[in-house]
């Protein structure tokens, strides 16, 4: 399969990196959970962590907004090291990015408007029908305006999904991390799920750490481009690819991958072409 | 191997009375630093404080009840059941008025507390709060502590209402005696002192409900399984630390004022 980048687009590398990993190990009594993972996200770049169920990568993307401490190595977040800072100090930190959760992780007591302005509420900067139009505008935006007075539990699991993203969403985050997204659903609303994913990439270059176990969404991912004239997500033409898209992949807590689609398909890791196959 | 297990679990006892140590204290703290949740505060008392009023009604006039009628069988073989008031109002207001509320008040709250809390982190709804700015701490838990403490502390004043008048109930209508004399007694033999160890007990029993509740909820680990425990660890744990603080504080009180 010959692929090729699809634009030159700016040198990333030599921008500052939104997320940088320095030999991050972790441990939760007992083998490492992750051991000496060294990675980055430069700004508009959408980087894509695969592989198998259990092998960190939930924890990892937890590391890079504070949830959870390293035990060596370094997490610099829009340059700041979180590993090393007081709880305290993250809080505005995590502001700044937005993470869509594996189950959705809603508020289940609280409305969908609530759930997607949570943020907002508790900043009290707006007055409460500045929220409501930003909430709307959100949801229009993952296509669930209707269900704004609704409860998360009046929603069935791809809704809760869509709805995580737009509460993710709703404060234009400097950076979007998406732990499993697609996880446990069906085909077609996985499918709606990615569409947003990319919609988001290709309309606000929003840098992004997408974990998941389905190769059919990464491939997705990097061979189609959001089209805002149709409104809906398009294959790029044969052989080309999302320049901004590469992928990593994690095996037993250390990574084994990170590079392009085109070196991924080429690579000669024997367990990273098990898990193409 | 039976040292290494016991030196384990000593550490895990240090540990775990350390982590609570720095979460009660942040806990209270918090409420001097801003952002300050009084939404949260008040309808939080009304869950904890108006929710509880019905039990801690009951429960109080009937241990008032029970008081009078005990009291009043050993005292007739004095013929001293005339100070049947004293008895009762003295023994409510001094101990178990308090005791008995935050016993209450626990098994009732201290649970929710903890299964609730425990539900949002098995959901990584309190990772998503965190991952959204706020403090759970400061959100969640501080509101329960302060209203937890402020609730409790007036559930007691309506559990000794109650008691006395449960007292009075037994006195008038099953040992036919006067309720004038009843409520003369009870108010005669009440100190300054007897009040002020009444008052001052809910204090600390709604800072350990609140505050064991919130932390094995936010310490839950294990599923659904894992929130069954730390309920029942919160509500345990809870009821044990009330009869403990209740007899430190009685011991500090009386050398402070001795009867």
């Amino acid at each position: 399969m010959s692929l090729s980048l699809l634009t030159e687009l700016d040198p990333l590398k030599d921008t500052m990196p939104v997320v940088e990993m320095r030999h991050v190990t972790l441990s939760f009594d007992g083998p490492p959970v992750l051991q000496d993972i060294s990675f980055k996200v430069a700004p508009h770049e959408t980087r894509i962590l695969l592989g198998p169920a259990g092998v960190g990568k939930s924890v990892l993307l937890k590391l890079i907004i504070g949830l959870l401490k390293p035990e060596k190595g370094e997490v610099l977040l829009f340059g700041d090291p979180v590993s090393s800072m007081p709880e305290q100090e993250l809080f505005p930190l995590r502001a700044r990015t937005g993470m869509v959760f594996q189950e959705g992780a809603l508020f289940d007591s609280l409305s969908v408007r609530d759930n997607v302005g949570y943020q907002l509420i508790e900043e009290k900067k707006l007055t409460d029908e500045e929220i409501d139009a930003k909430v709307r505008e959100s949801l229009r935006f993952v296509e669930l305006e209707e269900t704004f007075s609704l409860f998360p539990s009046s929603l069935s699991g791809g809704m809760r999904r869509r709805v995580a993203i737009a509460r993710a969403l709703i404060n234009q985050p400097e950076l979007l991390l998406y732990d499993s997204p697609t996880g446990g659903l069906d085909p077609i609303t996985s499918t709606n799920i990615i569409d947003l994913i990319v919609k988001q990439r290709d309309v606000h270059l929003t840098p992004s750490l997408l974990v998941t176990h389905r190769l059919q969404d990464a491939f997705t991912m990097c061979t189609h481009r959001f089209d805002a004239d149709k409104g809906e997500m398009v294959p790029l033409p044969t052989g080309q690819t999302d320049p901004n898209t590469t992928f990593m992949m994690l095996d037993e807590g250390k990574l084994i991958f990170d590079g392009t689609l085109h070196e991924l398909l080429h690579t000669d890791n024997a367990f990273v072409k098990e898990f193409l196959e | 191997m039976a040292i290494q297990t016991l030196d384990r679990t000593a550490k895990q006892i240090v540990l775990t009375v350390q982590d609570y140590s720095i979460f009660a204290w942040r806990s209270l703290m918090n409420l001097f630093r801003p952002p300050v949740y009084w939404s949260d505060f008040l309808m939080q008392s009304d869950i904890i404080g108006v929710g509880s009023v019905s039990i801690v009604l009951l429960s109080g006039f009937f241990t008032g009840a029970v008081l009078a009628l005990q009291s009043a069988a050993t005292l007739s073989a004095f013929g001293a059941t005339g100070i049947t008031g004293r008895f009762v109002s003295l023994t409510m207001i001094r101990e178990l008025g308090a005791v008995l509320t935050g016993i209450m008040v626990s098994g009732r709250n201290a649970s929710s507390m903890a299964s609730e809390l425990g539900s949002m982190v098995v959901t990584e709804q309190i990772d998503a709060m965190r991952a959204l700015g706020v403090d759970p701490l400061r959100k969640l838990v501080t509101p329960r502590v302060y209203a937890t403490i402020t609730m409790l502390f007036f559930l007691t004043i309506v559990a000794n209402a109650f008691g006395i008048l449960g007292g009075a109930a037994v006195t008038v209508f099953l040992n036919h005696q006067n309720g004038t004399q009843y409520f003369s007694m009870a108010w005669e033999g009440l100190h300054f002192r007897d009040v002020a160890q009444g008052l001052v007990k809910p204090l600390f029993f709604g800072y350990i409900i609140a505050s064991i509740g919130c932390f094995y909820g936010m310490k839950t680990t294990g599923g659904t399984q894992g929130v069954g425990r730390s309920t029942i660890q919160a509500v345990v744990t809870s009821s044990v630390l009330i009869i403990v603080a209740d007899f430190l504080i009685t011991h500090v009180m009386l050398s402070l004022w001795p009867s």
